[in-house]
């Protein structure tokens, strides 16, 4: 709905992360639907402070009234990048698929020369943050591991997204066999970044150019039969949400029919009786930090449904707290106190439910907690693997 | 196109809809509510009217008409209600106080006093008795708060501003978190140069754990300090709203938020599913039985055109009381606009009566008859109606 349908009642600032910890945001009300009359067509952008909105999206889940309150501010942001001198960190967090490249393919080297201090030094000159440890690259990406695995009648692409292929390949390996043991065929093809950190730094070009390359592949695979899943949640979104909305590509409308949330699509398979799943017992307490494009989402928490059956596991959801890394937005300097604080609040929540591990499907929320927290981040994906595996093993131990 | 089975589907994430969920949760049904954006109630004060016109909230139930939903709950089944509703509270970090059988007055932000009956644990000292000295502090650059409106009302009261460096309710009791924040305000209070008696302040004593915040200011100041709700973005209304649902998605409930039924899926006079207007492909939900709890015009629930009033989930028959022309007073400020009668008439089992759906109940304040502004009753009229409609589904459903 457009901002004229905005009634002015607030509840979106209650739920805006940024507007609790940042006073020079003046929340989503005024920077959504308040400013939206004065940003006419042709008008130059003044709001410099649009840029500092996080695009979690709270605000729109929260709307009562339907207003797309951060489809409004992420226009603006894009306006207002269009029109004026982006920073250099800016362009070298759109462009985190080419980084990645070239980052994992020196891997060794590439570690060791982020954990300089003197690189820390130059990085905090160039506008990037470092009160996080830099992620560490891994040669052996998603895009260099085997492509096909299983023969079942089930037939899935993995859009995997940039953080599993280059940082953590081995959990995207996990939901690779873990798909594949529930009767799925697999396949992980070549693809790009989903083009949300462009979106989020402004370069709607790179986006749509990044866009454009995996709708044909991921189009050429649906007319195949394939489902298209992804573990990212913002992934994702962008997929099911800005391609055919924002980005107008022709065949989102048919991708975002097609498209999965893992566990989502798990649950189907177990509740359709497709996959016979025994789950064995997971003896552990867990925080369940829900990231904010879940959330956005709306399909509910599909990893947590999957949760409640596995014996012994204790889960605590909480869902009212965004990181504050939001991405790439907190590696940006000039957003360090920003996260900083909100990932205080979202990690105190953790700690004072003395768990003994958090969850969360999105791999910024785990690097963000696990280092503020100090608690031990996993994907859902490696309790799920957990509880298969104490199946089996009992299993064997009874025989 | 997913889809997901319960035996409950509520829609609406209000006070009634949380109320509803809970009481099925509780009884072992597998619950989903379903909320188009947050309720009305988040921006609320916090505090839970039950019913102005006595001293006794439950004994004035009597005075209502017979058609007022109320009468259909009956006094009992109120105070049961609000008791629940006292029990699920007193589990998390915001617990209530109060005796559903007496109203109370609070302090209000203007400095006029309020009359309710629960409130949160820390406006329990907001009673005061007239003589009292009240000293209010509140926050440089506060636009929501003005402790002038109090003390130019009230005879024995003075007020002092402290810097908090920001000027929002929210960002106040976001920093009300941070413990050198904490310490810093405490000892800005001991160095507080006024007459002994309590101490007020706006509703910003922190988002999570108000009452650990509220002890540690009273114990180290010795002074008897309590909270004023404010203006929205309300932070009681706030806590409020997500204690109600992190305990119930710790009960095992469901909850799906952002979108709105796009589509309802009936077979014959039930309801099968209805379907949320998600992004891409559209989410179903499936439920053996369905509660509305979608509220008044504000929420949503019930939509005016220039003629008529429409339901806007189930398109059901709305009552309306008369033609446009008698829906107003003339007089804004005077209570009773005949348009507060507005909604759905329900039968003895909280069932729409003029409609043929078997499955589906209904519950706060989008039941005809209701007069909530009128009578203040908003919170409770929702508590009660809430567990009374989860009841009648029980019954159907067991």
């Amino acid at each position: 709905m457009s901002f004229e349908h905005c009634v002015r009642c607030t509840v979106c600032v209650e739920n805006c992360p940024i507007f609790k910890v940042q006073p020079k945001f003046p929340g989503p009300k005024q920077s959504g639907p308040d400013a939206q009359r004065f940003r006419l067509d042709g008008e130059a952008s003044v709001d410099e402070w649009v840029r500092l909105c996080c695009q979690c999206r709270r605000c729109e889940v929260s709307c009562p009234y339907g207003v797309a309150v951060a489809d409004i501010i992420l226009n603006a942001q894009l306006k207002y990048s269009s029109e004026h001198f982006s920073p250099f960190a800016a362009h070298l967090f759109a462009n985190t698929h080419y980084l990645g490249e070239l980052a994992s393919l020196a891997a060794p080297i590439t570690n060791r020369v982020t954990s300089l201090s003197l690189t820390k030094t130059i990085l905090n000159l160039l506008g990037v943050s470092t009160y996080l440890p830099m992620p560490e690259y891994r040669f052996r990406t998603l895009s260099r591991s085997r492509r096909r695995k299983g023969r079942g009648a089930r037939k899935v692409v993995f859009f995997y997204g940039c953080y599993l292929n280059y940082n953590r390949p081995d959990i995207g390996r996990g939901i690779r066999d873990l798909l594949v043991s529930l009767g799925c065929r697999v396949v992980m093809p070549h693809q790009m970044c989903c083009g949300l950190p462009a979106l989020g730094n402004g370069d709607v070009e790179i986006a749509r150019r990044f866009a454009r390359k995996n709708a044909a592949m991921l189009t050429e695979y649906i007319n195949k039969g394939y489902a298209v899943v992804y573990a990212c949640t913002s992934c994702g979104l962008t997929l099911i949400h800005e391609y055919p909305e924002l980005l107008k590509i022709p065949e989102g409308k048919r991708i975002a029919e097609n498209t999965y949330n893992v566990h989502e699509y798990i649950l189907n398979l177990i509740e359709e009786g497709y996959a016979q799943v025994e789950f064995g017992e997971v003896n552990k307490k867990i925080a369940y930090h829900i990231p904010c494009h879940l959330r956005a989402l709306d399909i509910g928490y599909p990893a947590a449904s999957i949760f409640e059956k596995i014996p012994s596991l204790d889960v605590h959801i909480l869902e009212d707290n965004c990181c504050g890394l939001a991405g790439s937005y907190g590696f940006k300097k000039k957003n360090q106190a920003t996260a900083v604080n909100l990932g205080k609040i979202a990690s105190d929540a953790i700690r004072d439910l003395e768990v003994d591990a958090f969850v969360s499907d999105c791999g910024a929320c785990r690097m963000q907690l696990g280092t503020l927290s100090g608690v031990a981040g996993e994907d859902p994906s490696q309790i799920i693997l957990e509880s298969l595996k104490n199946a089996q093993t009992k299993k064997r131990s009874l025989l | 196109m997913i889809a997901r089975e319960y035996d409950v589907v509520v829609i609406g994430g209000g006070m009634s809809g949380f109320m509803a969920s809970h009481t099925l949760s509780r009884k072992g049904y597998k619950t989903a509510l379903i909320s188009q954006g947050d309720p009305v109630c988040s921006l609320s004060t916090g505090c839970i009217d039950v019913l102005s016109r006595s001293k006794d909230p439950l004994s004035g139930i009597r005075e209502l008409p017979d058609d007022h939903p109320y009468r259909l709950v009956g006094e009992k089944a109120v105070e049961e209600a609000l008791q629940f509703f006292s029990q699920i509270m007193d589990k998390t970090a915001i617990p209530y106080t109060g005796d559903p059988r007496e109203n109370r007055e609070i302090l209000t932000p203007v400095g006029t006093t309020k009359t309710t009956c629960l409130v949160p644990r820390t406006m329990a000292h907001a009673q005061g008795d007239a003589g009292d000295y009240i000293h209010v502090v509140s926050f440089k650059g506060l636009k929501d708060f003005y402790p002038s409106y109090i003390t130019s009302r009230i005879a024995n009261s003075s007020f002092s501003l402290f810097d908090a460096k920001v000027t929002s309710t929210l960002s106040i009791a976001t920093r009300f978190e941070e413990k050198p924040f904490l310490d810093e305000f405490i000892s800005w209070i001991q160095d507080l140069d006024t007459p002994f008696g309590t101490i007020a302040l706006p509703a910003v004593l922190g988002m999570r754990k108000p009452m650990a915040v509220l002890e540690e200011l009273s114990s180290k100041t010795g002074r008897v300090i309590f909270e004023i709700p404010t203006l929205p973005p309300s932070i009681p209304g706030m806590r409020l709203f997500r204690a109600l649902k992190s305990t119930l998605q710790q009960a095992g409930g469901h909850v799906y938020w952002g979108k709105p039924v796009s589509s309802v899926e009936r077979r014959g006079s039930r309801i099968e599913a209805v379907t949320l207007a998600t992004s891409g492909r559209p989410s179903r939900v499936y439920g053996r039985a369905f509660i509305l709890a979608s509220g008044s015009f504000v929420s949503g629930g019930l939509f005016a055109s220039r003629t008529s009033v429409q339901e806007t989930v189930f398109d059901l028959p709305v009552f309306v009381p008369g033609p446009r022309t008698d829906w107003f007073n003339h007089d804004f400020f005077t209570p009773g606009h005949a348009i507060e009668k507005a909604g759905i008439l329900i039968g003895p089992s909280f069932r729409p009566r003029e409609s043929d759906l078997e499955n589906l109940f209904v519950c706060g304040s989008i039941i005809a008859h209701s007069e909530i502004m009128k009578n203040h009753c908003g919170h409770g009229l929702a508590i009660a109606t809430g567990c009374a409609a989860a009841n009648a589904c029980d019954k159907e459903l067991s």
